[in-house]
């Protein structure tokens, strides 16, 4: 008996080094220091409390490690005039604040938000206690890759380095992959990239061709603006939000570089309309997917629905401002500048009231359900 | 009694300057900066500092919360350095010890306000189709939802409702002078449904006003001084693509530029950079680029004098006229697998200086 428990013991030890090890493999290029983050436009958390940046200033994305944080409750968050609260921390104005996302970290709910001051400065906050604290990047453990063309490191575009910018839409991590969204300043089109991480010297660096249905005899190679990666029927998708309106559906695995892809548009949000952010959450056993838009409530569309559609918009929709393809549901959450999921089956938001208040505050689960 | 008065008025200065004079030794001294205050207090240095955005009365002070930012300490000197510089014009509070300050930093009486310099397409007619705008200031903007401060007047002074792609990342260059502005590309491609419902934002023949309003800041926060606005009328739209057999190379001959001549003006960010020469030994032409005649004309300036020699001119496929058309494909076209897969990524030209 003794023997079996020494062994039960030393079995399960070794599996924990054997994790312990495997997960570290993460962070083993980590280094610490300031990765000069100049800008920060997106964030996405991976494993490992490890908080991906994207900086389109620096043309990077960056990987910090906040597994250090201390677990927070914030299951009772609610901060009101969040941009006054901003503006005051900064001795600045609320027009001199642009909050540029929010994330929550799904290993321990603690929340992030980023914030642009007009001076050009970049800074992160952490939610505490329903207030603000300061995150420090000029020393932090991190690892980082460029988003500059592999071709673009060589003379051929160091003319139009000053001049190119490339802007950081959204970005998932998903399986050893980050995926980035994003527009040029300068050519029309989607740039859609799938990067490795652990980033590596020679980064495996994928610019992808993926393209949506028009209603006509037109596609449109438009910039994505929100996405995630997610399970259709069991495989690998990526449900896609473009900016003039359409929900497009890709298959992962037919998306690679160099072949030119087209995606399965399932529902049409509205014109004049663009999402802001999408995620996926779910509740007794049931997924949703939720879509927070500019000049349309929060949507909640049911991923059976998804799954049960299988055509591809092709018929214009004749309705001013109407909604076609997948059913979904506009739930009552109007001006919903972020949104994030928290726990398994809750959301959080930031949104504007219609009192004018900035309310950073959790979504009720009430909401997700059949 | 004249001279009388006189010695009372100067014993009492004298007196009040010993006093601040005595006083001044024991009260903390305070200056401020753009980018820092000092406090130099000779006795008793605390770092009990904090700072507060407005004019708050101490009583008042309680709920509110102070500006981040370091305290550092050396000898008899405390500096506060805020994490985003104090702003022109700001109010703020400060409490030091028992101590409570107002102080306001005021927009010097010099000032280099920001400006617009240079507007992309600078042509006065444009097609109905037109894609995107490129605004030139003077200094780096603020950008924070900089795409508010952009808009277009009809001839009757109407602002056009949706005619920008709002995007919540401005699309600046990296020294934060250039700012890029996409005409909502639903309405401008064809049969996209905003293009259906709303139609295209821009109607053939009439006259409309792009207008920077003045509220835009640079990112010391200082707004410009007055509005710019920019006239244009629209045209048929644009749907032929640039073809580089169209374009004209004039050898460089009585100069050394080398002129590049376009049917059409070309899109600005686009044709700046998509271009490069080399010389038979492929070796790269270094040189200036300057885009003129409402972008219809490139002139390369090299930086060392030409040889003889057969040179190439290399064109990125991405190079777009002011529709967003570029070598490879219209704006708005079907585009199939097998196109993809023949799409040239640099196209060229030839020149040879005798």
């Amino acid at each position: 008996m003794k023997t079996l428990v020494t062994f039960t013991i030393t079995l399960i030890l070794f599996l924990l080094a054997i994790v312990g090890y495997s997960n570290s493999s993460l962070k083993a290029n980590f280094t610490t220091g300031n990765p000069k983050i100049m800008s920060i436009n997106s964030m996405t958390f991976g494993p490992e409390g490890i908080l991906f940046i994207g900086d389109s200033k620096s043309a990077q994305i960056v990987a910090v490690d906040l597994s250090s944080h201390p677990k927070v409750d914030n299951s009772k968050v609610k901060i009101d005039l969040l941009d006054k609260l901003i503006a005051d921390m900064l001795g600045s104005t609320i027009d001199q604040i642009q909050i540029t996302d929010m994330v929550v970290n799904p290993e321990n709910n603690n929340i992030y938000l980023s914030v642009h001051h007009g001076s050009g400065t970049a800074l992160l906050f952490r939610v505490d206690n329903n207030a603000l604290k300061p995150v420090s990047l000029d020393n932090i453990s991190h690892s980082k890759t460029t988003l500059l063309d592999p071709i673009a490191k060589d003379a051929k575009d160091k003319r139009g380095r000053e001049l190119r910018k490339w802007a950081v839409a959204d970005m998932k991590y998903t399986s050893n992959t980050i995926m980035v969204s994003g527009l040029s300043n300068k050519e029309f089109g989607s740039t859609f990239r799938s990067i490795d991480f652990p980033f590596t010297k020679e980064q495996n660096y994928g610019s992808l061709e993926i393209y949506h249905a028009a209603h006509g005899q037109y596609e449109t190679h438009a910039p994505i603006k929100t996405f995630i990666p997610t399970k259709i029927k069991g495989n690998s998708h990526i449900i896609a939000g473009y900016t003039c309106t359409p929900l497009v559906i890709f298959s992962k695995d037919q998306i690679k570089p160099g072949v030119h892809n087209k995606g399965r548009t399932v529902a049409e949000l509205g014109s004049g309309n663009s999402p802001v952010d999408m995620i996926e959450v779910e509740n007794e056993g049931k997924r949703y997917l939720l879509i927070a838009n500019t000049n349309r409530p929060l949507m909640k569309m049911d991923f059976s629905d998804l799954e049960a559609y299988e055509d591809s918009l092709t018929t214009p929709v004749t309705k001013k401002g109407a909604a076609v393809g997948v059913d979904y549901v506009n739930l009552p959450f109007v001006n919903v500048q972020q949104l994030d999921k928290y726990g398994s089956s809750g959301f959080l938001i930031v949104q504007r009231e219609s009192n004018g208040n900035l309310a950073l505050k959790q979504g009720n689960t009430w909401w997700i359900k059949k | 009694m004249h001279n009388k008065g006189k010695g009372i008025v100067c014993i009492t200065f004298i007196s009040f300057y010993f006093i601040l004079g005595m006083f001044s030794q024991t009260t903390p001294k305070f200056t401020f900066n753009k980018t820092h205050l000092t406090i130099k207090d000779e006795f008793n240095l605390s770092n009990n500092l904090k700072v507060y955005r407005g004019q708050i009365p101490q009583e008042e002070l309680d709920p509110m919360h102070p500006i981040l930012g370091t305290i550092q300490i050396d000898k008899a000197e405390l500096r506060f350095t805020p994490l985003v510089p104090f702003g022109w014009n700001q109010e703020y509070t400060l409490i030091y010890k028992n101590t409570i300050e107002y102080f306001i930093l005021e927009i010097p009486e010099v000032y280099d306000y920001l400006k617009v310099k240079a507007i992309y397409p600078s042509a006065k007619s444009l097609p109905s189709n037109l894609l995107k705008w490129y605004v030139q200031f003077s200094h780096p903007i603020n950008e924070v939802h900089v795409y508010d401060y952009i808009r277009f007047i009809n001839s009757q002074g109407d602002t056009l409702s949706r005619t920008i792609l709002s995007l919540e990342n401005a699309l600046v260059s990296e020294d934060g002078k250039l700012l890029t502005v996409w005409i909502e590309p639903g309405r401008q491609k064809r049969d996209l449904i905003p293009n259906k419902q709303l139609g295209p934002v821009f109607e053939k023949d009439a006259m409309y006003q792009l207008i920077v309003q003045k509220d835009i800041k640079d990112r010391q926060g200082v707004s410009m001084q007055k509005d710019f606005t920019h006239s244009f009328q629209i045209t048929n739209a644009d749907r032929i693509q640039p073809n580089i057999s169209s374009f004209k190379i004039l050898p460089p001959e009585h100069n050394n530029n080398l002129v590049i001549y376009f049917e059409e003006p070309m899109d600005y960010g686009s044709t700046i950079n998509n271009f490069k020469i080399i010389n038979s030994e492929k070796k790269e032409i270094h040189g200036e680029w300057q885009l003129t005649n409402n972008e219809s004309t490139l002139i390369f300036t090299p930086k060392y004098s030409w040889k003889k020699g057969v040179y190439q001119v290399l064109i990125d496929s991405s190079l777009e006229d002011l529709a967003g058309n570029n070598l490879n494909r219209l704006f708005d076209s079907e585009v199939s697998i097998s196109d993809i897969q023949q799409l040239l990524i640099e196209y060229k030209l030839e020149f040879i200086i005798h």
